[in-house]
């Protein structure tokens, strides 16, 4: 067996060099919590190996409208940043539920979402919070939302020469509430049978001025609830309207049959655990109007 | 297959190996290193049982490739006990009967000890969370958690001790 050969370039100009020299052959490995299993299965066969361990990709920091998070920060990073267990708790709750502590040390959130898994735990509470990624190659850097990022299981819009650089999440306006709510076959080490993130914003009068419904594992990437979406918005919440509006979402999506639970199971699933997520954000944005 | 030069220092002592990049911390440490304590279940980061301490913290060494560890500061179980006695974590786990088969004993003994260097009063809840990625066949867990606890106890008051 040939295996790969490796690099740990000292740089990311020379990551982006070498990337765009080998193409699509060679493959950036981050945590390798991912790669390691795609290569051992042979599902993945890359020449070269680009190690970013030594590129400085891994750090959280403020910026004048939100936050900005190198794509090889890891779980365990954004678990322990109080910027992000404050102001986006539907990220750190991702990373609460994620795998078990050694995997969290490893796994990065680059990874994460170059790996498009319709599962990635982390995807949801992203869209939920309006991310944009930064793609850099050796001859351009871009910026794109990460609405549009994934076109299937495990497919991207990346070109074979790009790494993910970081991602940015703007700032929320208050009063803003979110969550993020897996369904696994238990409770660490459990890929998601159905995973969502919701965030809500209100205006002035108490009526939802943004919604985001996002649904992991019932589609072939994570989707937006949009019809569910375009439901709550302007609206007060309700116990009625949340009911519909979960009824909704559950239509929305394109679930299918797998070893980890069956179509229907999904389906009725999303129904519950939407129902839940803004019943747990309307008490607490009630709270908070109370409170404050 | 191409190979490297890797070096890294596992148990304080530095080793220079050879090994293809494909090739994984785990198989390295067992085959090149000869340490054979660390336990290969599962090879693919579910089971725990591979645990060793990189650079301070807890990782699955089926998971990380031997070069990402270049460099790099490793703890196995070989380098638990310090002269040859056991630490107080160790001792726990025999005393409690943190384990039967002892398959996973040497991964859970890992997940443990780095849940006590950055925290000697754990909560049960805190315990659970750190051996989260960790199984046991024999569902030797609450043994665990009682382990855990009666080492934090005992290493509270030897700190306790250190300092009057
Ligand atoms: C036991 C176990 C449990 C897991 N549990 C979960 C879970 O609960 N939820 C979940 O969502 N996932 C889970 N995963 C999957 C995995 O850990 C995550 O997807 C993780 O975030 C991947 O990050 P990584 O750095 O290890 O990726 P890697 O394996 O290093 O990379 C993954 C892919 O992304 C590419 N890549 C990585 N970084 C970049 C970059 N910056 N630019 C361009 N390409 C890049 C690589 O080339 C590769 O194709 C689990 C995996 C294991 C083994
Ligand atoms: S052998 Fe590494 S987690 Fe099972
Ligand atoms: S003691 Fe047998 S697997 Fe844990």
């Amino acid at each position: 067996m040939n295996g790969p050969e490796y690099i740990a370039p000292a740089n990311l100009g020379d990551a982006l060099r070498i990337k765009h020299e080998r193409g699509a052959q060679a493959r950036v490995i981050a945590g390798g919590t991912d790669l390691i299993l795609r290569m051992r299965d042979k599902v993945l066969a890359p020449d070269l190996l680009i190690d970013l361990k030594n590129v400085s990709l891994d750090t959280i920091s403020d910026s004048d409208n939100g936050i900005r998070l190198g794509a090889c920060v890891t779980l365990s990073q954004i678990l322990s940043e109080p910027v992000i267990t404050g102001s986006y708790p539907a990220l750190a709750g991702a990373c609460r539920e994620f795998a078990g502590p050694p995997i969290r040390n490893r796994g990065t959130l680059g990874g994460n979402l170059v790996n498009a898994s319709p599962a990635a735990d982390l995807v949801p509470p992203l869209l939920a919070y309006d991310a944009n990624l930064v793609l850099a190659s050796s001859s351009a850097v871009r910026e794109l939302p990460l609405t549009g990022f994934f076109t299937g299981p495990g497919q991207t819009v990346m070109a074979p020469d790009e790494i993910l650089t970081e991602v940015r999440l703007p700032s929320m306006p208050a009063p803003t509430a979110s969550v993020f709510i897996k369904l696994g076959q238990r409770r660490s080490m459990a890929i998601s049978i159905v995973n969502l993130a919701i965030r809500l914003t209100l205006d002035d009068a108490s009526r939802v001025s943004a919604a985001r419904i996002v649904l992991g594992a019932v589609a072939p990437t994570p989707i937006r609830a949009g019809a569910s979406e375009a439901l709550l918005t302007g609206q007060e919440l309700s116990g009625e309207l949340i009911a519909l509006a979960a009824k909704k979402a559950s239509r929305e999506t394109s679930a299918i049959t797998d070893v980890r639970a069956s179509k229907e199971y999904r389906e009725k699933m999303t129904r519950v655990l939407v129902r839940r997520a803004l019943e747990s954000i309307r008490d607490e944005l009630q709270r908070s109007e109370s409170s404050g | 297959m191409a190979e490297i030069d890797i070096r890294m220092t596992v148990n304080g002592s530095v080793q220079q190996l050879k090994a293809g990049a494909g090739r994984t911390l785990l198989s390295v440490l067992r085959e090149e290193a000869g340490l054979t304590g660390t336990k290969d279940g599962c090879s693919s980061g579910d089971c725990g049982a591979c645990v060793v301490i990189l650079d301070g913290q807890p990782v699955n060494s089926c998971m990380v490739l031997a070069p990402q560890a270049e460099g790099s500061q490793i703890t196995t179980v070989e380098g638990l006990a310090v002269d040859d006695e056991l630490q107080p974590l160790q001792r726990a786990f025999a005393e409690t009967w943190a384990f039967q088969c002892g398959f996973c004993t040497q991964g859970m003994l890992m997940s443990c000890h780095a849940l006590l260097m950055s925290n000697l009063n754990p909560t049960r809840e805190e315990i659970l969370t750190a051996i989260s990625g960790n199984l046991c066949r024999c569902t030797a867990y609450q043994g665990v958690v009682k382990a855990v606890e009666q080492a934090a106890a005992e290493m509270r008051s030897q700190d306790q001790n250190r300092h009057e």
